[in-house]
């Protein structure tokens, strides 16, 4: 078993872990709520925009903290720019379709988007690619272990994040419209609601978010298109714990899962299988969950 | 109630779609999983160079030497040879190939083999068995190959060994599969994997480490690779630990911190990973400022790019100790790493990789398979070229720390002497010349109880 000692440095960097996955989760949230569109080209999207930043400090002459933070805001616009002309040209059509067609839609855009990347940067001949935010080099000690300021922007960040839409989505008008819409598109637009712009403007913002998670991850996980691309797995189960409703449970969640997965680390028997924590988690809350509705049903027909 | 009878059915929806995104994770990550055994030792010593570029500047070397007649096309009845490659999203082994082609293209320019010109015919695979051996089927049966040299590839020395065995076939190649060493009909010009961890863990243990920790990807095969290094642990009388993980890796954090606490602060760590997933280790490594907390780390032949110097940066200057299967060309300019870059810069434009590994290797296969067809008297048929390739030895080379041998051996590792290199501000540089691989990994000592410890070329000429 592992001393305490392990058992802290392990929740230290499992918070790191769950705070990548929140970040990701309320992105995906987000745009479900808004939209009834769980994006699972979230990662993708992401990942290009990181790589799109990678090549531009890299290439492009994007030197120094300048240079940084304005590569950065090309990747953020990138994410915003696809995923507004993804959900403007296939939106409309995928509008009154199952759930589960336009999750497996975005899932195409996803594919796509991978063998871009794979052609534009391609990971044969010993490639490997790194993004390193200018607070890496900051850090601050607990235990044993540094912490990195981007590790505490990644925690912060998720955190404003869920506050600001959730906050968004409840208290503003275009918050409420695309609540509104991802309930019921045509009641929606019967009552005025400028149904394309709002869409628009859900697609715009979640995409800007897989940008600004995008490049966050690249620097927290790794700048490859493959695991950028899929960690949307993990964090799916995120979503689903919170039955891609609630953004604070999503967060929690996500930090949940991330402790956890870390903390199974040391442990010899179960370290390989600690990658099944997410699907577990999800599989129980899905059990847990659907057994209350059982009951809860059953008492109405009482 | 409607609400949540839908959110309920996109619940189930979600894990269908995860279903399917678990299945194409899965593929993706065994696509993952392959190349990161096939860099093992296919990568060797990956772009050790400055890679994308093929210039030649400071050749000296004209191509016209690679052929016995300068200037003078062959034009008599070509000389069919096959090779067998992967190629697919994430496992692009082309330039190995293309890089034969090239010294094909060269020789034929120059005179060609007695004459006649060598026609390479490349077929490629996506890691599908019945594909692997169809397409050996194709260049023996369709396309009259009489040699089998290249072979840059995951699967094939396992899939068509008892075919090229039925045929008296020997190939030559590059490959990843145990098969491609622990059999007579296959030679390597690279190490593998297992040799590959080897030498990096003979590194570390030289530095007197109290314990060895050796992590690779969890893929089929981790069990071949990890005997090498647990037996020269072993024989040096050091604990060592052997783990796997998955990839790609999501925690990477989780994963540096364990490798270090078990450790301990007079281990080793040594890796073997593709670049971009040890890169994360060590990136994290650091990120945590764990990268002292440990006597040292090394790394098989994969993570020897100066992509993993240049991103890893200063702080890991002469801390990683990397395995090196192939000369540097940064370091080393003598007339045969002259001709090398001269024949990559004139024929090699579809070397998308430019100096490096891979079209290093494919200089190797192309030049030593040329020699070997030169000593061919009368006509080229499959018996009369594979008896030359089985003949070759003492083909000396500036890429290789010894000289090359084929030889008629129960199994076949050529390529046992290392060079181990370290990051320095953002380039990767020699930082131990010329060593043997320990015979304490027992596939060596059978190696070389069959064919004898090869005289070193150490320091190589230049």
């Amino acid at each position: 078993m592992p001393s305490w000692t392990d058992v802290e440095q392990f929740l230290i960097t499992g918070l790191s872990l769950g705070g990548v996955y929140a970040l990701s989760g309320v992105g995906m949230v987000v745009l479900y709520r808004a939209t009834g569109v769980l994006n699972l080209a979230f990662g993708a999207v992401g990942a290009m925009g990181a790589l799109i930043a990678w090549q531009a400090i890299n290439h492009w002459g994007f030197s120094g903290s300048g240079g940084f933070w304005l590569a950065y805001l090309v990747a953020v616009l990138f994410g915003g720019l696809v995923t507004l002309a993804y959900g403007m040209v296939f939106g409309p059509a995928l509008a009154q379709r199952d759930p589960l067609v336009k999750a497996t839609a975005t899932l195409g855009l996803a594919l796509i988007l991978l063998g871009v990347m794979d052609l534009l940067w391609p990971s044969s001949g010993g490639a490997s690619r790194a993004i390193t935010f200018p607070t890496d080099n900051n850090t601050f000690q607990i235990g044993q272990i540094s912490v990195t300021y981007t590790n505490v922007i990644a925690l912060v960040l998720g955190l404003v994040i869920t506050v600001v839409t959730g906050a968004f989505l409840r208290f503003t008008k275009l918050g409420t419209a695309m609540r509104a819409m991802a309930d019921d598109r045509e009641i929606t637009a019967a009552l005025g609601v400028p149904v394309r712009r709002v869409t628009a403007a859900a697609w715009f913002g979640c995409g800007c978010l897989s940008g600004i998670a995008g490049v966050l991850l690249a620097d927290l996980v790794a700048l490859d298109a493959t695991t950028l691309t899929f960690l949307v797995l993990s964090t799916l189960a995120a979503t689903l714990i919170a039955q891609l409703r609630s953004i604070p449970i999503t967060f929690v969640a996500a930090i949940v899962i991330g402790v956890i997965t870390s903390e199974a680390t040391p442990i010899s028997s179960i370290s390989n299988y600690r990658d099944m924590t997410p699907f577990v988690l999800a599989v129980i809350a899905l059990l847990v969950l659907n057994r209350r509705r059982v009951i809860s049903i059953g008492r109405q027909g009482v | 109630m409607y609400h949540h009878s839908a959110r309920v059915r996109l619940s189930l929806a979600a894990i269908s779609v995860t279903g399917l995104l678990v299945l194409a994770g899965c593929g993706s990550s065994s696509s993952s999983s392959t190349s990161s055994a096939a860099s093992s030792s296919a990568t060797t010593s990956a772009a050790t160079s400055s890679a994308g570029t093929a210039s030649s500047s400071g050749t000296s070397v004209s191509t016209s030497s690679c052929g016995p007649k300068p200037g003078v096309k062959a034009t008599g009845t070509p000389i069919n040879i096959g090779t067998i490659d992967t190629k697919q999203p994430g496992t692009d082994f082309s330039d190995g190939p293309n890089m034969i082609t090239a010294y094909y293209n060269c020789v034929n320019a120059n005179g060609g083999v007695n004459g006649h010109p060598v026609k390479l015919f490349v077929e490629y695979d996506q890691t599908q068995p019945a594909q692997v051996a169809a397409a050996a089927k194709k260049l023996i049966q369709t396309d009259h190959v009489v040699g089998i040299v290249g072979v840059f590839d995951l699967l094939e020395c396992t899939v068509d060994q008892s075919y090229w065995k039925s045929l008296g076939i020997y190939e030559m190649g590059a490959g990843i599969a145990p098969e491609c060493w622990s059999t007579p009909n296959s030679a390597a010009v690279n190490m593998g994997p297992r040799y590959s961890s080897d030498g990096a863990v003979q590194y570390g243990l030289s530095q007197h480490p109290s314990k060895v920790v050796f992590v690779q990807s969890n893929v089929p095969g981790t069990g071949y690779i990890a005997a090498g290094p647990a037996a020269l642990a072993g024989a040096a009388h050091v604990p060592i630990t052997e783990l796997t993980e998955n990839v790609p890796i999501n925690d990477a954090n989780s994963v540096a911190l364990d490798l270090v606490n078990k450790a301990g602060s007079g281990g080793w760590v040594v890796l073997n990973f593709t670049p971009p997933e040890a890169l994360v280790i060590l990136q994290a490594a650091q990120k945590l400022g764990l990268e002292d907390r440990v006597k040292g780390w090394g790394c098989s032949t994969p993570c020897n790019t100066d992509f993993l110097a240049s991103a890893l940066g200063p702080k890991w200057n002469h801390k990683l100790f990397v395995n090196a299967e192939l000369t540097s060309a940064d370091d080393h300019n003598g007339p045969e790493m002259q001709l090398y870059k001269a024949i990559l810069k004139q024929y090699g434009q579809s070397v998308a990789g430019g100096i490096g590994s891979f079209s290093q290797m494919g200089f190797l296969l192309g030049k030593f398979s040329v020699d070997a067809l030169g000593t061919v008297k009368g006509a080229y048929t499959i018996k009369s070229v594979n008896d030359a390739f089985k003949a070759i030895k003492d083909e000396k080379t500036e890429l290789l720390c010894q000289p090359w041998v084929y030889g008629p051996y129960p199994l076949h590792i050529p390529n046992n002497a290392d060079f181990t290199t370290t990051p320095e501000n953002g380039k990767m540089v020699t930082a131990q010349q010329c060593f043997n691989i320990s015979s304490a990994d027992p596939q060596i000592a059978q190696y070389r109880a069959a064919a004898g410890t090869a005289p070193s070329t150490n320091p190589p000429t230049s």
